[in-house]
């Protein structure tokens, strides 16, 4: 089974972005993988082994040592190699879409990899269009942000989360999954697998998009929260509160 | 002429209120501006008597009555829509932001070569379809997405508001064709549904009562449950009672759960951390019990109640149970 996991990286929980004048300060920022990622990195290395005879390529569009480092740590995760996709400065979500697929063409020449693994968005920018946009960019079907999977030979059958229930879908291969929080439960690493991880390895791969995004981000401000919190004496007032200032019963 | 369609969601044949709501938006959205038509579109069988009711004036509804749109099909929904949208010159495509449009209008927004705009907080400039505005960075900072292509695809999330009642307007049902083969498979195939049958959703409720560790377990959460039951909401949870295994996923509010936007949310011993913040950054009014007075949740409250919510919430819910009697 052939199986491309797309990773990103993203600021760490615990990291601060200036936003001054506009422009986001990303400097003093520690990234990590996409925490949706890691779900649908394990989802890949489980699929790996359960049916044997299978690669798992990761592919990230990322630029810089963090970038390096992110897929250093998912190779020790299980993941056979890794491609990072260089191209000039991505603007949207459309554009990160054109350059993955590229990038997944010139690696599946002859035909489509059976599952494509996105996290289901990053926790950055949050727009979850990347897998989507992909998956119609390779002309495949795909399912957004599941949160269980079985898989056959054939195919796969999913679970996804809708407002109120779940949804069961059924898909055959090729497919694009993009996964939800608790679809498995990662792994860790191991020494002897970060030993081995060192002789995998990362082929940088340029690719060129051209198309112009779809959206452009154009400004961006810090968003001040605080409020001054009316502290209510009992119960009862508090009910009068919500009545009488805010409407609400 | 600017041409809009809002794509109003079904499900067991009853339009979603979320759709509904940003139906009435769209429509609000357009008659302050010159030249705007606004259509709806539906998929699949559905009760449309019941439409009448939710609209002022006269509207059009194109309708995709057959049976092969009853269930969720990205292949077949997207054709429908980009099918109609090119045949009648629409430039502009609403949907509410539901797990359906996300996964459908990124395709969607390839296959027209369209701008998406998703998640939208706020239309900016408020009027004609322009740009957007949305919390981006875990709620931390505010971006404005403009956009690139003439086409547009936009996605705006439920504020859980009551629908305000409407003189009722007249509906003109246009019916389309499938162009479909109807037996073939077009995957993915929605095989079946489950739905949770009792409270609202999380991400559809306009009063959410959370729970945190403060709760001290699954026991805990009985008193939020019966504080929603009775103002008709949901109940929601932190990550760290999620993670604990003391309630279900779909009920995480934050960054790796849910955003909600609902008219009230009250926060029970939740301390506020950022991830969780981040959901909740369009909420109306806040309200936070907690036995800390330096809990971070406190400085995004709108009123705040110091104490054990085991104390404080069997008096909050005798308290408002004799308010909703004395009126």
């Amino acid at each position: 089974m052939n199986i491309a996991v797309c990773l990103c990286p993203v600021p760490d929980a615990a990291s601060v972005i200036g936003f001054a004048n506009g422009i986001t300060d990303r400097s003093k920022v520690h990234e990590v993988i996409n925490p949706y990622d890691e779900y649908a990195l394990e989802e890949a290395v489980r699929l790996k082994e359960r049916f044997g005879d299978s690669v798992v390529t990761l592919f990230s569009v990322a630029a810089g040592p963090a970038a390096g480092e992110m897929l250093r740590k998912a190779l020790a995760l299980g993941a056979d190699r890794a491609v990072l996709v260089s191209c000039t400065e991505l603007s949207d979500p459309y554009q990160t879409a054109l350059a993955l697929f590229r990038a997944i063409l010139n690696v599946y020449p002859d035909s489509l990899p059976d599952l494509v693994f996105c996290g289901k968005h990053s926790t950055d920018f949050q727009s979850g269009q990347v897998p989507p946009m992909l998956a119609e960019l390779l002309g495949i079907a795909s399912v957004s942000a599941v949160s269980a999977l079985h898989a056959t030979g054939e195919g796969v059958q999913v679970e996804r989360e809708i407002e109120g229930g779940v949804e069961f879908l059924e898909l055959r291969y090729p497919v694009l999954l993009s996964a939800e929080k608790g679809l498995n439960l990662p792994r860790n690493t191991t020494i002897k697998a970060v030993m081995e991880a060192r002789k995998k390895t990362i082929d940088l791969m340029p690719v060129v998009v051209g198309e112009a995004p779809f959206v452009r981000m154009t400004g961006i401000e810090p968003l001040e929260r605080k409020k001054t919190c009316r502290m209510a004496l009992d119960e009862q007032e508090l009910i009068r509160l919500l009545s009488r200032e805010r409407a609400l019963f | 002429m600017n041409r809009s369609l809002v794509f109003l969601e079904q499900r067991e044949g009853a339009v979603k209120k979320a759709s509904l709501e940003v139906w009435r938006r769209v429509r609000e959205l357009a008659a302050s501006t010159e030249g705007t038509l606004v259509y709806g579109m539906l998929a699949g069988p559905a009760d449309t008597r019941f439409l009448e009711g939710c609209v002022d004036g006269e509207v059009i509804v194109y309708h995709a009555e057959q049976e092969e749109f009853r269930l969720y099909n990205p292949e077949r929904y997207g054709r429908l829509v980009a099918e109609t949208m090119q045949r009648k010159g629409i430039a502009n495509l609403f949907f509410a932001d539901t797990a359906l449009s996300r996964d459908l209008a990124p395709r969607l927004a390839v296959r027209l070569q369209a701008s998406l705009l998703s998640g939208c907080s706020r239309l900016s400039p408020a009027g004609a379809p322009g740009g957007c505005v949305r919390a981006v960075y875990s709620g931390s900072a505010m971006a404005l997405f403009e956009p690139e292509r003439e086409m547009r695809i936009y996605t705006l999330p439920s504020r859980g508001t009551v629908t305000p009642s409407s003189s009722g307007g007249k509906i003109t049902f246009v019916p389309l064709e499938s162009r479909n083969d109807a037996k073939e498979e077009l995957f993915p195939v929605v095989r079946r549904i489950m739905m949770q049958r009792g409270s609202p959703d999380v991400a559809e409720a306009g009063m959410i009562v959370a729970g945190g560790r403060g709760t001290g377990g699954p026991a805990g959460f009985a008193l939020l449950e019966e504080l929603a039951r009775l103002l008709g909401g949901a109940v929601g949870a932190s990550r760290a009672v999620v993670d604990a295994g003391w309630r279900p996923h779909p009920e995480q509010i934050g960054q790796t759960g849910k955003t909600v936007a609902p008219a009230l949310y009250i926060a029970c011993g939740i301390s506020g951390a950022v991830q969780h913040l981040a959901g909740i950054a369009s909420a109306g009014t806040v309200v936070a019990i907690n036995s800390d007075p330096y809990a971070p949740l406190f400085d995004v409250a709108d009123y705040g109640i110091v104490g054990d919510l085991h104390q404080v919430l069997p008096k909050l819910i005798e308290a408002l149970q004799e308010f909703l009697k004395s009126k």
